[in-house]
């Protein structure tokens, strides 16, 4: 019998301990959620901090555009614009982008995402407060009406393929795919707004009626949803002819699916092999691109919030663009950015509880 | 798919449209105009700081201009100011209106010009440059000290665009105490930071801040304000917007004067519509600068057979239409500026530089250039005339002023390639002598003629320096030049031409530059842009436009509308 000496017992047990804390260690990083939680928060860091200096290596910089507009608009010298705006902007053209990345992003870490260049004194997070509600409700409604319509469209059109249903839809949802959305929203103000005056023009631009009060009462909630009709069906038309067509080509690889046929056999109910069957299997493909395109939602709408005098997020990043505010743009690319990848992130996580079949296969 | 739920479908699409009730817009007596602007949080009501709602020309409805300028006579017609001029010491007194109240209540009195022009000077505008100090002489008086009377100083007080001292007096009262220093830079950096909590309004007009929105904005009558008691309208509501944005509501006869610039084909538009196109001169246009640092293009003689290659007609048509007028006397100001300040035997001792390809051919050829077999043209060291031409890709009529230069003077036999910058960038490639050629502006939309000099001498050609860029050489221009009348230093001369208020001094300094600009060509002008505002009269009753005050610049200061709306000339239409 070998006896062991109190040094190789507590060199052993050190040993143990470092093994179970390894292996604590590796069962949390085994943890799928843990590891693309971590994933996600490196892509999020590793994003904005390359936007940071791609940033600053666009063209000019917020002195040098407001400079010209000054002069365009007042026309005062060059040497008099100059003078007035450095004066006004606590900004240096020629520090350092290292140090005021750090700077910067010590500011993000305590959820400060600093003051307006071209507005001294305006936090960027009150900015952004105020123009992204109204992007997510327009953007938002719209991608959710689009998806919808699309998904019922894009099953009529499978379930009567062939027929001249199914081509005429087919046709229409291309053609509403091909044309990009600020083409529809010039055609909707052009057409519908002046050469039919179907509505006025400038009635409808704006988020709300002043004379409205904001909060949840009628009259503002009905003021809101007439004053976004217009980029809501935008939104509308110029996605829904995606969705009609994926949702096309999903149910008809789920219509040739066994336990279709088997359904349909038991003489089961056309509206219960939609729905039950039929839809919910085709849709869950598409459940994933609506849940990733709500992270490009906050982006897509920068032409046509313009279009309508409709300002939300992408208004605001396209000012913020135009007159080279760097810590405005940087502020709503953190938003974008932490936007897309939580989508994403979510999607993953989510598509477990939606798709039993994935569910099943994971615990095995 | 059953019926049930395609009646689902048609009835949620009938309830969406029903909830979209076409909105009409309440026209009483009101005035519409457009300006684009910030709505808050990032636009404010500190006028003195970026992003302050100032509203372009319509600042002077709210806070009124001290003076206009009308350009046709030269003579300057005071507005909240009720008396101006030197006294005899070389200091300029103004004397305010009586009786005029902000719409807090306060008085216009000459508090609100120390305050105005004490945070001016903390600002470092250059109005303070001809400046030693303001005195408060009574209520109403305050006296401009300078060492010596200029006419330069002189626009830049009356100018102004008068601010409350009861909204910025503790600010300017502090400002006036400081030097230059770390006081100086905290107490800046708290004036820009400073954010009124409403719009206070001197001018016939005040801004309701509950309207505001990203479409427009009220502006309600303003008792007791400046020519309120002559408006004819009880609004003004400001339409937010550029060009593209406002010009629906131009056609569809919700907005009734804009003075954004608009392509040709909207015009023609807008004509149709019986809308009245507006020009006047601005004094300035885009003209073809050359790098002096790339040979041949510091020749004389090649810059004047460019000048003679271009069909400049053309090119301004092509640019802007009927608003892009080719530039007549070629001497570095306005057609106009010049005719009002050179005389008659000057003005015909300028060569125009008509368009003339032999003559070009001629000059070429007299510094020993030749073409080559593929007939481009070669100088005299056997380089041919390749050059790259930028122009700021934004500016549609900048950029078609490019393209169609390089085609006539590639027809003549230079070898150009243009190419498109964007407009934050491209001013800094001039600055840093980074081009070979480019288009940028020839003058600027002001009437002293120094200014239009300025910045072909000064900023294009090394002030980049200035603005933080060191060692920036711009165009590489000697500002020393021989010419036909001696040797001068442009720059100078140009400065000089501004100070004092004796006119045929300053007319004898500004056709040295005028006769020299034209001899040595550092930049070749192309066209004048002049503006092509929509005014609607079937809404709007104003003089007609053979009423001198047109000629005044449709923008910035000196505005001939707002002019009319202070004097109470423009009435809703019969």
């Amino acid at each position: 019998m070998i006896s062991e000496t109190p040094d190789v017992i507590a060199a052993t047990g050190q040993a143990s301990m470092v093994d179970r804390l390894y292996d604590s260690v590796m069962n949390i990083y085994r943890n799928h959620t843990f590891r693309v939680t971590i994933q996600a928060i490196i892509t999020v860091w590793a994003v904005i901090t390359f936007t940071f200096f791609l940033i600053r290596l666009m063209p000019g910089n917020p002195i040098d555009v407001l400079v010209e507009q000054i002069m365009v608009a007042e026309g005062i010298p060059y040497q008099d614009a100059y003078d007035r705006v450095a004066a006004s902007f606590d900004f240096d053209p020629d520090a350092s982008a290292i140090d005021q990345y750090f700077d910067w992003f010590s500011d993000v870490l305590r959820l400060d995402l600093g003051t307006s260049i071209t507005s001294p004194g305006t936090r960027v997070v009150d900015e952004i407060a105020r123009f992204l509600p109204w992007t997510l409700f327009a953007v938002g409604t719209g991608l959710l009406v689009s998806f919808v319509l699309g998904i019922v469209l894009g099953m009529m059109m499978a379930y009567y393929r062939n027929s001249p249903l199914d081509h005429i839809l087919s046709l229409f949802a291309s053609f509403m795919t091909g044309i990009p959305n600020y083409i529809w929203g010039l055609l909707i103000v052009i057409v519908l707004g002046i050469q039919f005056n179907l509505f006025n023009v400038g009635a409808l631009r704006g988020t709300y009626d002043v004379s409205t009060t904001p909060g949840f009462n009628l009259p503002f909630i009905k003021s809101a949803f007439e004053h976004a009709f217009l980029p809501i069906v935008t939104y509308v038309v110029s996605t829904l002819g995606g969705w009609m067509l994926n949702m096309k080509s999903s149910t008809m690889s789920v219509l040739n699916d066994d336990y279709v046929n088997v359904a349909e056999a038991r003489g089961l109910k056309d509206s219960r092999i939609i729905t039950a069957y039929v839809g919910r299997n085709a849709a869950l493909p598409l459940f994933t691109q609506l849940t990733i395109s709500i992270g490009f939602v906050l982006g897509s709408g920068v032409v046509i919030e313009e279009i309508f005098v409709y300002w939300g997020l992408g208004h605001y990043l396209f000012a913020s663009i135009t007159t080279r505010d760097y810590t405005s743009m940087q502020g709503v690319f953190v938003i974008l950015v932490i936007t897309v990848v939580f989508a994403n992130l979510i999607a993953d996580l989510t598509y477990g509880f939606l798709d039993p079949r994935v569910r099943v296969s994971g615990q095995k | 798919m059953n019926k049930r739920t395609l009646l689902t479908i048609a009835m949620v699409v009938a309830v969406a449209l029903l909830a979209f009730a076409p909105l009409q817009a309440q026209d009483g007596a009101v005035l519409n105009v457009a300006w684009p602007y910030t709505v808050p949080p990032t636009g404010h009501f500190n006028t003195f700081a970026a992003n302050g709602m100032v509203l372009g020309q319509y600042q002077d409805l709210h806070e009124p201009p001290l003076a206009v300028l009308l350009w046709a006579s030269g003579e300057y017609e005071g507005m909240a100011a009720d008396s101006f001029g030197w006294d005899a010491d070389g200091n300029y007194v103004v004397t305010l209106v009586d009786g005029v109240t902000w719409s807090d209540g306060s008085a216009m009195t000459a508090d609100d010009l120390m305050a105005t022009f004490n945070l001016f000077r903390l600002r470092g505008d250059a109005v303070w440059a001809s400046l030693t100090g303001i005195e408060k002489v009574d209520d109403m008086t305050v006296k401009f000290v300078m060492d010596a009377p200029s006419s330069l100083a002189e626009r830049l007080i009356l100018i102004t665009n008068l601010r409350p001292a009861s909204v910025y007096g503790d600010l300017a009262d502090r400002a006036a105490m400081l030097e230059p220093g770390d006081e100086w830079d905290a107490l800046l950096a708290e004036l820009t930071e400073f954010r009124p909590e409403v719009p206070v309004s001197g001018g016939p007009y005040k801004i309701d801040p509950a309207s505001i929105t990203e479409a427009n904005l009220m502006m309600d009558l303003n008792p007791g304000g400046f020519a309120s008691d002559i408006q004819n309208f009880d609004q003004v509501r400001v339409w937010n917007g550029e060009t593209e944005v406002v010009t629906p509501l131009v056609a569809n006869e919700e907005l009734w004067y804009i003075t954004h610039g608009i392509p040709p084909t909207t015009e023609e538009a807008f004509s149709s519509q019986g809308i009245d196109i507006v020009r006047s001169g601005m004094n300035n246009g885009p003209g073809l600068y050359v790098n002096f640092a790339v040979y041949p293009l510091n020749l004389v003689e090649v810059r004047q057979a460019i000048a003679y290659a271009i069909d400049r007609e053309q090119n301004g048509f092509v640019s802007l239409g009927e608003s892009g007028v080719a530039v007549e006397y070629m001497d570095g100001m306005s057609d106009g500026l010049s005719e009002a300040w050179l005389s008659d035997e000057t003005l015909d001792s300028l060569n125009t530089y008509s368009y003339d390809p032999d003559k070009a051919t001629e000059l070429l050829t007299s510094v020993g250039f030749s073409k080559n077999d593929d007939g481009v043209w070669v100088d005299d060291q056997g380089n041919t005339l390749s050059f790259e031409l930028t122009f700021p890709q934004e500016f549609a009529d900048w950029s078609a002023a490019a393209e169609n230069v390089t085609a006539q003077l590639n027809d003549f036999g230079f070898d150009i390639t243009a190419r498109g910058v964007p407009f934050q960038q491209h001013p800094q490639e001039v600055y840093d002598g980074n081009f070979q050629m480019a288009i940028r502006n020839w003058g600027l939309g002001d009437p002293i003629p120094a200014r239009s000099y300025l910045e072909a001498y000064n900023r294009y050609n090394g002030q980049g320096e200035v603005a933080g860029e060191a060692g920036s050489v711009g165009i590489g221009f000697d500002n020393n030049v021989s010419y036909s009348g001696g040797e001068i230093n442009v720059f100078d001369v140009s400065n000089e031409s501004a100070q004092g208020v004796d006119h045929d001094v300053q007319a004898a300094l500004v056709t040295e530059l005028a006769v020299s600009y034209n001899e040595l060509l550092p930049a070749i002008p192309l066209w004048e842009r002049y503006t092509n505002n929509a005014l609607n009269r079937n809404f709007l009753s104003l003089p007609d436009v053979s009423d001198p005050t047109f000629a005044n610049f449709g923008g910035g200061a000196d505005n001939w509308m707002t002019y009319f709306i202070l004097t109470g000339q423009v009435a809703p239409a019969s």
